[in-house]
């Protein structure tokens, strides 16, 4: 065992050095001033900055030219809240009828997204075989990967006909915001169904085994012990879910119609604020013109309500969270 | 003592008490039975809620491929200028009857029989009722190893065969009894005249067939013989010469037996009978060949629905005079040869005599002709043509102003104009200051063509059906296309071909292609990944290996990149926007460095396009390479760092490496995001029309998802369709994309593990 005590200390090869550790001429390495690694670490620290840069860069311009939008004599904070009408033409800027197209859609979306989506959770977690599960899994996820124009698509030339076919064409108009609100609610269904079994799934299993030894169904023990343990997994999905739906662009662009329109009746067209930007941003526009200015401070509301969903999300999570070892 | 005397003071009635208590807390048996057997059906009614509600989930994912797919692929109803087959065939036309040597080129088939008599080098085309009347002076040339018999025309194995026909109409028809009942008449006796003089009758049942289904709508009895006496009027029949000998017959038969009005037959060739026709100066037409579109679109001007019945085949036959003893089998090459380029025999066959080549042959407009043409040069397109022809059939087909503009734009040739002269192409050509069109390089093959596929072939889908009821309602859908558009070729579709690949955007969707959306999108993702991918994983190593998590700034920017995941996309299109198209517009136009052009000046590049994705895909990279550096064991860190390696050594010789595998899947997430992304490009591109391929970071751009955007707003529904074939493209795209992650995923999570 003697070489081991002779070893160099810091890797300095070769036996014929050893026992000269404490000898004057060897330099004292852990007092080195390393420049490299002083700038790797700069650098590293840099990039993580640009997300910092990123979003103080989206309020920054969201709230400057917001507010250029609305030191436009023709615009008050007050007609942009209350007016039910958006013609910039005829010096309407009410962000109404494009609010309520979006929550008219984020609503339907939900109606067919929650129950579909928890549902499907709950099958993946707590009745699909490992099998099964490792089938349909992934099959979800890649439904969640397809592009938002494709839905877009899909809710045009699909959805839209069937409305149409069922329904008569008298009642469902070409775009319409039913056919937009399906199928966004088509689009985040695996978004709901993925996070929520995630969370089901690390509910342990002592949790379930006790409450088949009470003698509780699959059914009993999935919504009455599962499912409050991991509400807070469940709640934090819902919410992302729901900003995921306020915030969806193509598919409203695509299926809901171009022109903001205050109706309750989901089978006209309505624009959505999504859609107005992309409308509006989609055609070469002076960079002074007010239509322009425009979809800034609708961006801002579009990013401050999705901030807000997503803020909630992240405090529900991190309060309700139960551990369990 | 309370306790004491409750068991003596509560004898049996306290007891039965407790029974009672214990019967409400624990039910009868029965009860239990009944509640389990409830609850069992609850779950079992929730089990099967909870399977039909995820199975309905997959349902939809298969119907959203389905019915895009099902779009993709399907009958259309085509119409088109001038028919790219049309435009094949005349060229070759024109290239036979400019060969050298053509002595003769006459409408009518004797002349050219008497020719071809008379010259021992001489070769030529005819129908075959004249070859068989000249049977001793010609011999007939077998093509492939088959000659022209009846049985081999029959069996449709001599390859220059065409069909025999007569037109007419509906409403000439129900107008003129007499023309019914002679049509009626000639497919009574066809079979009869034509063996008789030597012609090839169509099948007999097939004539039966055709008799009794006209003898139908005409609502005369199909059994029943006509009787010329009953009929009077005149009928004018008109066209080829070749079926000439075939109605003269007929007619004299049908004289006499008492026809009493006047029949006047001319030979005047199919193409001149079906003018005549159309321009209602014939009541009948000798065809020898099928109507074209184009000669179907001139009746339907005069309300004309041609009809037609087949009432016989006839061999093309390639004669040459009885004394050639050299030449008796051809293939399809060597007839080409002896019809175009070749001038003696010997360039046909070696071995052959050097003598000239003597020609005898029918006119541009006869059957004869279409036959020859599309037997021997069938199947060739507009690009197997030379580029010399394709010029002379672009500017033969479009206005002279036209002409001017396209060539304006790019020169046909280097060194003269062909569409304007000699002095305008010295003027500005040859100036100091020449145009673009004069600077680029002349035209390609390719562009010629598309050119004219654009310009003279002009395709409009004039109706397109889905893939489903292409399938099982053909029939229905072929019937109401002819009805709707008389004029149109309806056949089936694939809208996703590869030409639809490597074309350009342009305005026509039967022309359009991706190649440009394709080529912009490659760019734009690249251009995202380099950025994106640096600087991503370069924050998280901060984040998990030198942030300190205690302190507050380092906490939120922790908190700060998961909001920035959940902003949507739009947003980051307005922070591109204003950040890269606006401020930086002198750095994303190119201007600073002295590239670009003055159209992409405005900063709405393929580099604004890439950076702001590098953004929109910075938090998605940072959290799975944050993930990726987690799962590193902290023990490999101990190691290096216990022998003596730096911080940035451990990192980079340890640490990365071991989480490279899940930092990769998370880039290729990413760009599977970022191919698909759409919204944020609309908002900095703004392109609405680009038709040329990007050149560089500079270059204005379109991209796969925004040309779908785009084609999905059109009102026209052919516009939907190419927009369903880009879907598959793109879905292609990703899905390989997605397979490649799964596999850098197995492969990398079985080496740590």
């Amino acid at each position: 065992m003697e070489n081991l005590t002779v070893l160099p200390p810091r890797g300095e090869a070769g036996s014929s050095r050893a026992g000269t550790v404490n000898a004057p001429d060897v330099p004292d390495l852990s007092r080195r001033h390393r420049i490299g690694e002083r700038t790797i670490e700069s650098g590293l620290f840099i990039a993580a900055a640009v997300s910092i840069l990123t979003t103080i860069g989206i309020v920054a311009i969201l709230l400057e030219e917001a507010l250029r939008f609305f030191a436009d004599e023709r615009v008050t904070v007050v007609n942009f809240l209350t007016d039910t009408t958006w013609q910039p033409q005829a010096n309407h800027f009410g962000i109404l009828p494009l609010l309520n197209a979006t929550l008219m859609i984020t609503a339907i979306a939900l109606l067919v997204a929650i129950p579909l989506g928890l549902a499907s959770a709950v099958f993946l977690s707590e009745y699909a075989s490992p099998r099964v599960r490792g089938l349909l899994k992934p099959a979800l996820e890649m439904l969640a990967g397809v592009p938002t124009v494709v839905y877009g698509y899909f809710a045009l030339t699909f959805v839209t006909a069937i409305l149409r076919a069922v329904l008569g064409k008298d009642i469902v108009q070409i775009y319409n915001v039913a056919s937009a609100g399906l199928v966004v609610g088509v689009l985040i269904t695996p978004l709901i169904a993925s996070l929520s079994e995630d969370a089901l799934h690390a509910v342990p299993n002592s949790l379930r085994e006790a409450a088949y030894g009470v003698g509780a169904t699959r059914f009993e023990t999935a919504v009455k012990v599962v499912l409050p343990a991991a509400l807070s997994g469940v709640a934090a999905a819902l919410v992302v879910a729901i900003s995921r739906a306020f915030g969806e662009t193509m598919v409203v662009a695509i299926a809901a119609g171009a022109g903001p329109k205050l109706t309750w009746n989901p089978f006209e067209s309505a624009e959505t604020m999504t859609g107005y930007m992309v409308r509006i941003s989609g055609g070469d526009l002076s960079y002074e013109s007010l239509d322009y200015k425009s979809i800034y401070a609708i961006g801002l509301v579009v990013f401050a309500v999705t901030l807000l969903l997503n803020i909630i999300s992240q405090r529900i999570v991190a309060r309700f969270r139960e551990v369990y070892e | 003592m309370s306790d004491r005397p409750l068991p003596t003071e509560t004898p049996p009635e306290p007891a039965a008490e407790q029974g009672d208590r214990f019967a409400a807390l624990y039910p009868s048996e029965e009860g239990i039975r009944a509640q389990v057997a409830r609850r069992q059906r609850v779950a079992t009614g929730w089990r099967v809620a909870f399977l039909a509600a995820t199975s309905l989930a997959v349902v939809i994912l298969s119907t959203l491929l389905l019915s895009i797919i099902n779009q993709s692929f399907g009958l259309v109803a085509e119409q088109t200028d001038i028919p790219e087959a049309q435009l094949v065939a005349d060229h070759y036309k024109s290239q036979v009857l400019g060969a050298t040597n053509v002595l003769l080129a006459t409408e009518d088939d004797a002349d050219i029989a008497a020719g071809i008599a008379a010259d021992a080098n001489g070769i030529g085309l005819l129908g075959y009722a004249v070859y068989a009347d000249n049977g001793a002076a010609l011999q007939a040339l077998s093509v492939d190893g088959v000659a022209p018999t009846a049985e081999t025309v029959a069996t449709g194995t001599y390859p220059l065969t065409r069909p025999l026909l007569l037109y007419s109409s509906a409403a000439i028809l129900s107008d003129k009894p007499q023309v019914a009942a002679f049509l009626l008449y000639t497919l009574q006796h066809a079979e009869e005249v034509m063996s008789e003089l030597g012609a090839f009758p169509a099948d007999a049942t097939a004539l039966a067939e055709q008799a009794a289904a006209l003898a139908t709508t005409l609502g005369l009895d199909p059994a029943a013989p006509i009787d010329p006496a009953a009929y009077e009027g005149d009928i004018v029949i008109s066209g080829s010469s070749t079926l000439n000998p075939v109605t003269r017959e007929i007619a004299r038969r049908f004289r006499g037996e008492g026809f009493q009005g006047a029949i006047k037959i001319s030979s005047v060739g199919t193409v001149a009978g079906f003018e005549a026709f159309c321009a209602e100066s014939a009541d009948l037409v000798d065809a020898s060949r099928p109507i074209t579109t184009v000669e179907t679109a001139a009746c339907a001007a005069n309300n004309l629905t041609p009809l037609s019945v087949q009432v016989g085949l006839d061999p093309v036959v390639v004669a040459v005079n009885s004394a050639n003893t050299f030449a008796a089998d051809v293939n399809g090459e060597q007839l080409a040869a002896l019809f175009t380029t070749a001038t003696n025999w010997s360039e046909v066959v070696a071995g052959w005599p050097a003598d000239a080549i003597h020609r005898f042959l029918p006119t541009t407009d006869s059957g004869t002709m279409d036959v020859f043409v599309n037997t021997v040069f069938g199947g060739r397109t507009l690009a197997d043509l030379p580029y010399d022809a394709l010029v002379q059939i672009f500017k033969a087909n479009v206005t002279a102003g036209r002409c001017r503009a396209i060539e304006a734009e790019q020169r046909f040739y280097a060194d003269s104009f062909v569409c304007d002269t000699e002095e305008a192409f010295t003027a500005r050509c040859q100036s100091d200051a020449a145009p673009t069109g004069c600077v680029l390089e002349p035209r390609d093959k390719g562009s010629l063509v598309a050119l004219i596929q654009a310009d003279v072939v002009n395709p409009v889908v004039q109706q397109a059906w889905f893939l489903a009821e292409s399938l099982f309602r053909r029939e229905e859908i072929m019937a109401e296309a002819r009805q709707a558009y008389p004029t149109a070729d309806v056949h089936f579709r694939r809208w996703l071909t590869l030409d639809f690949l490597t074309r350009p955007q342009s305005s026509q969707p039967e022309l359009a292609g991706v190649r440009t959306a394709i080529l912009g999108s490659l760019w734009v993702v690249a251009i995202g990944i380099l950025v994106g991918f640096p600087v991503g994983v370069g924050a998280a190593i901060y984040l998990e290996e030198y942030a300190d998590k205690r302190r507050r700034f380092n906490r939120f920017i922790q908190t700060n990149i998961n909001n920035l995941a959940g902003v949507p996309s739009i947003i980051y299109g307005l922070l591109g926007l204003t950040v890269f198209v606006r401020v930086l517009e002198p750095i994303t136009s190119g201007a600073v460095f002295g590239v670009g052009d003055a159209t992409t000046a405005n900063g709405r590049t393929i580099l604004s396009a890439g950076l702001t994705l590098a953004l929109l895909i910075l938090p998605v990279i940072i959290i799975s390479a944050q993930e990726a550096i987690k799962a590193v064991p902290s023990s490999l860190r101990e190691a290096s760092l216990g022998l003596g390696a730096t911080k940035w050594q451990t990192i980079w010789n340890h640490v990365v490496p071991n989480a490279i595998g899940g930092i990769m899947t998370g880039v290729i997430l990413a760009m599977s995001r970022i191919i698909g992304e759409t919204a944020p490009l609309v908002v900095v591109g703004a392109s609405t029309f680009i038709t040329t391929d990007p050149t560089g970071p500079f270059s204005k751009f379109t991209t796969l998802p925004t040309q779908i955007f785009q084609w999905t707003s059109r009102p026209q529904q052919t516009f939907l369709l190419i927009a369903g074939a880009a879907i598959i493209v793109l879905l292609v795209l990703l899905f390989i994309l997605n397979a490649f992650a799964i596999y850098l995923r197995n492969r990398y999570a079985r080496r740590i593990g």
